[in-house]
């Protein structure tokens, strides 16, 4: 196996890592901070892109529609914390309610999209300036796939910087560990676990958005990432940013050299892995316990 | 209340002749399609196709003044599509079960229409099973199999495409996937091709992100890439495998639906020009009035031209009727069985010169094929490829096919 070739499939499978850690990424911290495990977080993949779309077709520019949409899927998620998943907080049974409500959400965001847009496939194409490829050595890569790494890398340099250094950071990392004793010390809770949630839907979106020009712009497109992002999330510990980058890495690169190397189990080896970090170290690679609401 | 007794008996007297006059039968047709997520689309075109079909058969009437009816569900999954079927046969008294898109779904709903005797008119789902090892007598189908596909994509490689020897296969890692790939390899073998399988690709149906895949397939460098894919999945294949030049590296071979006219949508002027593609009907093949006249009335009633699935629902309600007027009442199913075996129906796709019927003993419909390649064609937006160069198929080469039916119920079982 030359060194080109593990090059170009290493690059592959960072790209794919990329889509993926931007949706695990939102999935994990709506987890993390709000305990909620949020199964429509594809629905805000799916209205990003929708969002986008409209506003292309309005005025044609890729990045006006881009930030419309990361804007718009961040605003109906902080609508839904404060109209409906609020109310259920602190219930009994609270994570049955949780899935029967975000489930509900996938319907009802899904049929929303068709019954607005229609049930055709739609087009985003990739903005002029990152059409083409680029040659690393004898390597082919799609510019478009490498600007997508390097909007995953500086969402990620952007959360380090966000979680580690700001005030504001700190808390929302202060409010997955201890809520109470965080609203005792005079925080307003509600609207740190609103804003997270519509930070972390605006990343569902801005994912969607992003693969749009690569993927089918489609009713349904949300639920089709949610199963791989779930995947990523419990190998990288639920609730936990970087197991998220680190979960998506992973997962990427097994793909990605196993269509290579075993084509036959590629889909397979993902399952595998989980099942191994499961055995291993239930709680997922970067988290040092089961974190949860107090 | 002697009183009361005649004056409902007047009542009844002069209602009487009015229900004579309204109260022709209605025939009704349960149909299942897919109405949500991504193969919505099919659904929703062909319940567009269903209206049109409707308009036409209840405008030339039926035997008694009878009118069609159909119901649509969305079938979710092959369980629930089972216990709406049954509510179909039982509580609406259907006599017929309609559409269906996957394959998976219409394995499960088959088995409904034989314990219940209850027609099953198959529009859509293109597992080559249900007209052979899951045959049963109930079953019919107006849209065409995989292997047909398949069959007609062998003599397509063995006489169109020069100098190639080296195949690699992508394809979604269900039924519908792994047949077509067995169907060409029984196809070319029979046709004494000599080829090698260098890689076979299994994505997950509906999977997001193919680039780890495309550039496993480049390094593998087959002659041809054939993919067995659908819809949307086309679609984020073709775009994320452009950039890469896999179209420039090898041929890419499409053939039973990678021209889809939805993927040709979608994809507008970031689909490659040359690639050789079919589908089960093409919008702008063959240019026949007939032809022409359905995606035009599909157009005016949905404001977009019709996906394929659309063509096989159209047909199929037009195959119901026509059997209602051979027997002349929808009640004897076994009548209707026997009208439907060997039926002859013009159907949009037909080129002049050929009508389209449905074999008696595999109860598929045959239909010429028709492979082309990409051309640049903006008549049918938002389109700007469409297929030309046409290489058509004869339709008794393609089916039915015995000694594969046999193959296959070999492999799979009955």
């Amino acid at each position: 196996m030359d060194f080109n070739t593990l090059i170009a499939q290493f690059i592959s499978g960072l790209s794919v890592a990329m889509l993926l850690f931007l949706v695990a990424s939102g999935l994990t911290l709506i987890f993390g901070v709000l305990n909620v495990l949020n199964f429509a977080h594809g629905s805000f993949y799916l209205l990003g892109t929708y969002f986008t779309y409209q506003l292309m077709q309005m005025f044609d520019n890729f990045w006006v529609g881009l930030l419309v949409g990361v804007i718009g899927a961040g605003i109906v998620g902080m609508v839904i914390e404060v109209l409906f998943l609020r109310r259920i907080y602190g219930r009994d049974q609270e994570g049955a309610f949780q899935l029967l409500m975000t489930y509900a959400f996938i319907l009802i965001i899904d049929d929303v999209v068709k019954f607005i847009w229609g049930p055709e496939y739609k087009t985003i194409p990739k903005p002029d300036a990152l059409m083409g490829s680029l040659n690393i050595g004898t390597t082919v890569v799609p510019t478009y796939n490498v600007f997508i790494i390097v909007v995953g890398l500086l969402v990620v340099l952007f959360a380090w910087y966000f979680l580690t250094k700001t005030d504001k950071g700190k808390m929302v990392r202060a409010s997955s560990l201890d809520r109470n004793m965080l609203g005792l010390l005079g925080t307003n809770v509600p609207m740190i676990m609103t804003l997270t949630f519509g930070v972390a839907t605006a990343m569902g979106g801005l994912a969607g958005i992003l693969a749009a020009p690569l993927r089918t712009v489609t009713p349904g497109a949300g639920v089709e990432v949610i199963i791989d992002s779930m995947i990523v999330v419990v190998i990288g510990g639920f609730g936990n940013f970087w197991g998220a980058l680190l979960g998506a890495l992973i997962i990427g690169e097994v793909l990605s050299f196993g269509i290579l190397w075993m084509p036959e189990l590629a889909t397979v080896l993902t399952f595998i892995v989980m099942i191994i970090v499961l055995i291993v170290k239930p709680e997922g690679l970067l988290s040092k316990k089961m974190v949860g609401r107090k | 209340m002697k009183h009361k007794l005649i004056s409902l008996l007047l009542i009844l007297a002069v209602l009487a002749p009015l229900t004579a006059l309204y109260g022709a039968e209605t025939i009704k047709i349960g149909a299942l399609y897919t109405m949500t997520g991504r193969g919505g689309q099919y659904g929703k075109d062909s319940e567009v196709a269903i209206k049109i079909a409707l308009d036409e058969v209840n405008a030339k009437g039926l035997p008694g003044g009878a009118k069609l009816e159909v119901i649509i569900t969305d079938d979710k999954n092959p369980q629930y599509a089972v216990s709406v079927a049954k509510r179909y046969i039982t509580d609406e008294k259907c006599k017929f079960l309609f559409g269906i898109i996957s394959t998976g779904i219409g394995l499960a709903v088959t088995e409904v229409s034989k314990e219940y005797k209850v027609i099953l008119v198959g529009t859509d789902h293109a597992g080559t099973d249900l007209t052979a090892n899951k045959f049963q007598k109930y079953y019919f189908r107006t849209s065409n199999n995989t292997f047909q596909s398949m069959m007609a994509g062998a003599y397509y490689l063995k006489d169109e495409v020069k100098n190639w020897k080296k195949i690699a296969y992508i394809g979604p890692d269900y039924a519908y996937g792994r047949d077509q790939l067995m169907e060409l390899k029984w196809g070319l073998d029979k046709l004494g091709v000599k080829y090698e399988v260098v890689g076979e690709y299994w994505p997950k149906l509906y999977e997001p992100d193919y680039t780890s895949y495309i550039t496993a397939i480049i390094k593998a460098a087959p002659d041809i890439l054939v993919n067995g894919m659908w819809g949307g999945d086309t679609v984020s294949f073709i775009k994320q495998a452009k950039p890469y030049g896999l179209f420039n590296k090898m041929k890419y071979f499409h053939v039973d639906a990678g021209g889809n006219y939805e993927a040709l949508a979608a994809l507008g002027a970031d689909m490659p020009e040359g690639i050789i593609m079919s589908a089960r009907h093409h919008n702008n093949w063959p240019e026949t009035p007939a032809n022409k006249a359905y995606i035009q009335k599909f157009y005016k009633a949905a404001g977009r031209y019709p996906s394929y699935a659309a063509e096989g629902a159209y047909v199929g309600i037009h195959v119901i009727a026509e059997a209602i007027r051979k027997v002349g009442n929808a009640n004897d199913t076994e009548a209707l069985v026997k009208a439907m075996e060997g039926m002859k129906i013009q159907t949009p796709e037909d080129p002049p010169g050929f009508t389209s019927y449905i074999d008696p003993k595999t109860h598929q419909i045959v239909q010429v094929q028709a492979i082309g390649i990409t051309v640049k064609n903006d008549k049918f937006p938002p389109a700007k490829y469409m297929l030309g160069n046409f290489k058509v198929y004869p339709a008794d080469k393609l089916w039915p096919s015995f000694e594969y039916i046999d193959y296959m119920t070999k492999v799979k079982g009955k």
